[in-house]
């Protein structure tokens, strides 16, 4: 088991929003929480990366308790948040961004390593290699901030919203190139609104209803399921 | 390029720049180049207080107004440093430890000065950061004026209202430049304004930690997404501010002997330039210095000594009627890129 999430409750302030949520991922595996608006997506994602101690509940990674000791920890343990708003330093160069993404990544050779791959992965970013990270188009930023999470070299990425605010050819480039990511091995937690596309690209889901999990399975099987067609696709 | 340069003299950083080049120029043809001298000597100085402050703005969000005391804070502790080596060096005269004596003691005034910041971000900043985030701003800056007034009584209450002074740091005669008589002292405050200055730009720009900070002062969590380790970086960010505001005291204590309100005026001088350019701004504080230096020098020059405060402050009201973002504040953003 990569990452156990074990009856997590948390929330913003005295505000609670997640109930008991238990979420359990295993090595290379591509799964999805799904919700409608306000169900307390992004929250599970942030409590996981650390930048929201949880009011009780335990967060396991590779077997080692994570929750609460810190969002710059998290990363080192070996995940990466790419969070909805991406939180990109705005006035740094592409460059600069990929670099600052590598802060935790001590050996030179690697980091240069992780570049050429990340410049590879996203040929785009390394044609924009010197612009600053805020003159780009939203579906470059958003390049940008996977590629930032990659950088780190991480066992676990997760995803928040990533066609947030892009274009729907855009939105397929970005869900291509998580496929590809799982397909070199690497483990993902995607948050979704667009429910129809991540069910049809992730194995497995949750459901997340009111900051509770209603649902959990196959996400072939979830995408049959009538009460998700009756709530979130309108059938 | 061209055009972009063009533009650029258009902008109000631009006009500023060529006006103050202007004055500059005026200034050292009618009343003769020692103008020029003063201006970045005061200037240089200046600067390094200012981005000190321009950085605890820019990354902590803190609007310092104790700033000046750290700048106390580096006089005393280049005095008490300096004095007992004066005076040991009178009864034992060595050449080698004559020109080192006022190092040691600026470097020794910078230590103090960051151990000085660490300790304000861990025992006052730190503390109310966990409790409470909310009007941050408002919040940090009364509890910086009350810290101001803290440390000034406690210099008064420990080291007495008298002034600790020093009669010159190097030995010598003046250099003479441009026909200029220049104390060593000037000269060699100058050149420390500047290393320094260059050492911090390097470091900003090239290092891991400096880039960190930069990180920071633009995406506090997006700094944490990348593993960055805030808690350090802004009890270091503190300390690297109040050592650059220590220096310019310990440099500038053959100037000003160090007594309890010694910083009030350099801090007050580092608001201008920081409102001025705009808040936050690392590379505006850098050319606000000596155009507020510039501007308190032709004061003194042609209009009296008594009026160096008005006209920067009758400036700064003005530019803050027509550009209140400053007048780098629209074309630049960040710690170090604003």
């Amino acid at each position: 088991m990569l990452l156990e999430v074990k009856q997590l409750n948390a929330g913003h302030g005295f505000l609670q929003i997640l109930w008991d949520v238990s979420i359990q991922i295993d090595v290379g595996e591509y799964v999805c929480i799904v919700g409608p608006n306000g169900a307390g997506k992004s929250t599970t994602l942030k409590t996981i990366a650390g930048l929201i101690k949880p009011i009780s509940g335990q967060v396991l990674f590779k077997g080692e308790p994570i929750d609460g000791i810190g969002g710059h920890k998290v990363t080192r343990k070996g995940i990466a948040f790419i969070s909805e708003e991406m939180n990109l330093f705005t006035n740094m160069s592409v460059q600069e961004n990929l670099l600052m993404g590598a802060y935790i990544l001590n050996d030179k050779d690697l980091i240069k390593r992780r570049m050429t791959y990340v410049y590879e992965f996203f040929p785009r970013l390394a044609e924009r290699r010197s612009q600053l990270a805020g003159t780009m188009s939203g579906g470059e930023r958003k390049m940008l901030a996977i590629g930032r999470g990659l950088m780190s070299n991480p066992a676990l990425l997760l995803v928040d919203e990533p066609s947030f605010g892009l274009a729907p050819q855009l939105t397929a480039t970005v869900f291509e190139s998580l496929d590809k990511l799982v397909q070199e091995g690497l483990t993902i937690l995607l948050v979704e609104q667009n429910v129809t596309k991540t069910l049809a690209v992730t194995r497995r889901g949750y459901v997340l209803e009111n900051g509770r999990i209603t649902l959990k399975g196959k996400s072939s099987e979830l995408a049959c399921d009538p009460h998700v067609r009756k709530v979130f696709l309108g059938v | 390029m061209p055009e972009r340069f063009l533009s650029w003299l258009k902008s109000a950083a631009g006009i500023t720049i060529l006006l103050t080049l202007f004055l500059a120029a005026y200034a050292t043809i009618d009343r003769g180049p020692y103008i020029l001298v003063n201006t970045a000597i005061t200037g240089g100085m200046l600067a390094l207080v200012a981005i000190g402050l321009a950085l605890l703005l820019g990354v902590m969000n803190v609007a310092s107004f104790v700033h000046g005391e750290y700048f106390m804070i580096g006089t005393l502790a280049a005095y008490y440093v300096f004095t007992p080596l004066n005076a040991y060096l009178t009864e034992n005269p060595s050449p080698f430890l004559t020109n080192a004596a006022p190092l040691i003691a600026i470097l020794s005034a910078a230590a103090v000065g960051a151990a000085a910041g660490a300790l304000t971000e861990i025992l006052v900043f730190a503390p109310m950061r966990r409790r409470s985030r909310e009007n941050w701003v408002m919040n940090s800056f009364l509890l910086t004026v009350g810290l101001a007034v803290v440390l000034i009584n406690a210099h008064l209450l420990i080291f007495g209202a008298d002034f600790k002074g020093i009669v010159r740091y190097w030995p010598g005669r003046p250099f003479t430049i441009m026909d200029v008589f220049i104390s060593r002292d000037r000269l060699f405050a100058f050149l420390i304004s500047i290393i320094v200055i260059l050492v911090f730009w390097l470091f900003m720009k090239m290092t891991r930690t400096g880039r960190a900070i930069r990180a920071v002062s633009q995406d506090e969590t997006g700094s944490l997404m990348v593993g960055i380790n805030l808690t350090g970086i802004l009890i270091f960010t503190m300390a690297l501010g109040c050592s650059l505001a220590a220096v310019a005291g310990a440099s500038l204590l053959f100037l000003y002997p160090s007594y309890p309100t010694v910083g009030l005026e350099a801090l007050y001088m580092a608001w201008f330039i920081v409102i001025l350019v705009g808040l936050g701004n690392i590379i505006g504080a850098l050319t606000g210095g000596f155009m507020v230096a510039l501007l308190k020098v032709l004061t003194v020059e042609y209009i009296g000594s008594g009026w160096d405060f008005v006209v920067p402050t009758a400036l700064i009201i003005i530019v803050l009627i027509f550009k209140p973002s400053g007048i780098f504040g629209s074309e630049v953003r960040g710690a170090l890129e604003k």
